[in-house]
């Protein structure tokens, strides 16, 4: 932005002193002088970073020139504008302001030189607008830039956070798991087996002696596996989540309480390989569902609703639809904008329909 | 390279979104399909691509440039074939056709060259000096075809040109769409006839509800149901049928054998039916009827939608 004003100046006082020369001017040490101070004064202008010094200097040259206007060249007139320009920018005013600002001499001009003085300072004035305008837009995208590398810079570091708490997490579930599990098995089946192993040798040692005693030992050893065996099994099946916690089971769940609690009938059926749909895809499928049979229990007058789970090739797709008065043209709320967004995290999108009954079909896809 | 580039288009009118969130590329050397219901918002897409609708959000690019900083690029570069039949009736079809390829800038004798050569490409060069109030609608409409082509765009947009006419001038226009985009042109081709698209189009979008649903090749769109077809073949008697022969045939995966017919399940992707055939043939089984139910556009897109397309 610095060198533009600069630049400006440097044209007019070239012809200044160009036309200075052509007129025939005597060479005047003065006016030299003039050129060289106003020069010096300019020059130090950019200098300053703070508005004070700079409104001073500004107003000083502005001084200046009119002095040399007075005394030595009446064209000095024309550096004028942009020092009125600067000192008008510098203390903040609007475009209009400036530019009266820089056409306020024009009064006090002698009359032959009115027009140049006119066309030096609009001309002066459009030059330093537009550099003042763009240096703006390009302070302003700088800031962006910068706020975008800073707010980069923080993301990218809560990611990796994210990424070693993910880790973390992972680490101390397994270790919790792990755990749990030996825990469980020196509970349940350490005592057993050892009790069997126990009742075990002492039969071995009684073969000889006493078989009928041995015999007896045995069979308690027999039950006490017996029974261990059982503990296994069971501690197994504790280990595996319920069934009504996942997929298809929990949607069921859902569809029963639906028709039982609301007194909606609401029936469900599924197709294809629902194995291959992950845990998160059922979860995204689940909350949609949710969501889109609260909009049917709101606003839609049904009285039938169907859930429809269908694996094809590449897609999952999830319908939830009802029998009621549907929409003509359908407005995005929060609602059907919140089901977008869960589909989209998962790769997939949701399709509203309202023309026959209202219809909201999730597609989720599958297998790459 | 990309003729066309679209992202995040989106246009609503009040609340409504007719255009939701799209983003597409064509391809130089394609012809895309726009497969969706009426109100999908094909037209939409379409007027905003033509610079004939502005978009509520999101950017079109023409070949690399955006349409709404170079309206005058982008407006020489697009032929649009609109929905609505676009000709002067009292205007004869050789002035019909000059009229609009002076709009596009051509003058002189490039302007009659191509005035004529365009005429001649829909099949309308012996009827030049017609008028169009005596022509039937398929006629009309290659009229409307030739008045978009006659500057040689780069992009050709038809927007369902076969709507309401006779079948002969419907196998005459998507020859022509063919025949277009051999020479060179990128065709865009939107219609709710899903034999035209699966007959023409190289690449496929399916839209509903302003949203493109799926995109790709036919036989990539079909996948998406199942990869899967079922081969229906009706024979005398099955009884020479050598089953393990026909599971040994690459793409099959299982046959069933009932006493007249045998059901072959195969990848949909494998061409093998001629080899199938071949082995019934050396097993001496009289072949009856053949009968191949793989699935088609509109099966997807009713799987997708739930919905038809004509609905």
């Amino acid at each position: 932005m610095d060198v533009w004003p600069i630049g400006n100046k440097a044209v007019l006082l070239g012809f200044i002193a160009l036309s200075a020369h052509y007129r025939g001017y005597p060479h005047d040490a003065w006016l030299i002088l003039a050129f060289l101070l106003y020069l010096s004064l300019n020059i130090a202008i950019p200098l300053f970073r703070r508005t004070g010094p700079q409104l001073a200097l500004a107003a000083l040259s502005a001084v200046l020139a009119i002095a040399c206007a007075w005394r030595l060249d009446p064209l000095f007139v024309l550096v004028l504008p942009v020092n009125l320009y600067e000192l008008a920018a510098a203390s903040k005013r609007s475009g209009w302001q400036a530019f009266l600002t820089v056409l306020l001499p024009v009064p006090f001009l002698p009359h032959p030189l009115i027009a140049l003085y006119l066309t030096c300072a609009c001309l002066s004035f459009l030059l330093l607008a537009c550099a003042g305008h763009y240096a703006g837009r390009l302070a302003a995208l700088e800031a962006e830039r910068e706020k975008n590398r800073v707010d980069l810079q923080k993301l990218a570091k809560t990611l990796s956070e994210n990424d070693e708490y993910i880790r973390q997490s992972e680490y101390t579930i397994k270790l919790e798991e792990r755990n749990r599990l030996s825990q469980q098995i020196h509970d349940e089946l350490g005592h057993s087996m050892a009790g069997a192993l126990i009742q075990m040798e002492a039969s071995r040692r009684m073969l000889a002696s006493d078989r009928d005693k041995a015999a007896e030992l045995l069979g308690n050893a027999i039950s006490i596996s017996k029974e261990g065996l059982e503990r296994i099994r069971l501690t197994l099946k504790d280990l595996k989540p319920k069934a009504e916690e996942i997929g298809i089971n929990r949607l069921r769940l859902f569809a029963d309480e639906l028709s039982a609690k609301r007194n909606i009938p609401a029936t469900l059926s599924y197709e294809g390989d629902i194995d291959v749909i992950t845990p998160i895809q059922w979860k995204v499928i689940q909350e949609n569902a949710t969501e889109a049979v609260t909009n049917t229990l709101k606003y839609a007058k049904a009285t039938a609703i169907h859930i429809e789970i269908r694996v094809l090739n590449k897609f999952v797709k999830a319908v939830v639809s009802d029998n009621g008065q549907g929409a003509g043209k359908i407005v995005k709320g929060l609602g059907i904008v919140g089901m977008e967004e869960r589909a989209a995290s998962a790769g997939g999108m949701v399709i509203v329909d309202g023309s026959r009954g209202f219809s909201v079909t999730t597609l989720l896809p599958v297998g790459e | 390279m990309n003729v066309l580039e679209i992202r995040n288009l989106t246009k609503k009118f009040g609340d409504f979104a007719a255009v939701d969130n799209m983003t597409l590329s064509v391809r130089e050397g394609e012809i895309f399909g726009f497969l969706g219901a009426n109100g999908a918002g094909k037209s939409t897409t379409i007027n905003m691509i033509a610079s004939l609708l502005r978009s509520t959000k999101g950017e079109i690019d023409l070949l690399g440039r955006s349409i709404s900083a170079n309206a005058r690029f982008a407006k020489s570069n697009i032929g649009i074939v609109p929905q609505d039949i676009a000709i002067y009736e009292d205007m004869t079809a050789y002035e019909n056709v000059r009229f609009f390829a002076g709009l596009y800038g051509l003058r002189g004798e490039t302007l009659k060259e191509r005035t004529a050569e365009a005429l001649e490409f829909v099949g309308l060069g012996d009827k030049h000096k017609s008028y169009p109030k005596n022509f039937s609608g398929g006629m009309k409409r290659r009229l409307n075809i030739a008045c978009a082509i006659a500057h040689r765009p780069k992009l050709i947009i038809m927007d369902e040109p076969t709507v309401g006419i006779d079948p002969q001038s419907r196998n005459y226009i998507l020859n022509s769409v063919k025949k277009l985009n051999e020479m060179g042109s990128t065709i865009i081709y939107t219609s709710h006839y899903m034999e035209e698209v699966e007959e023409i189009c190289t690449r496929i979008a399916i839209v509903d509800h302003g949203k493109i649903i799926a995109d790709g090749t036919k036989e990539q769109l079909k996948s998406i149901i199942t990869d899967t077809k079922e081969i229906w073949i009706g024979v005398r008697s099955a009884e020479p049928v050598q089953v393990e022969a026909l599971k040994a045939i690459p793409g099959v995966l299982s046959v069933r054998v009932e006493e007249q017919t045998v059901m072959v399940s195969s990848k949909a992707e494998v061409g093998n039916l001629n080899r199938i055939i071949q082995q019934l043939i050396k097993d001496q089984a009289e072949i009856r009827s053949v009968e191949e139910q793989a699935p088609n556009l509109e099966a997807v897109f009713l799987t997708l939608t739930g919905r038809n397309l004509r609905d």
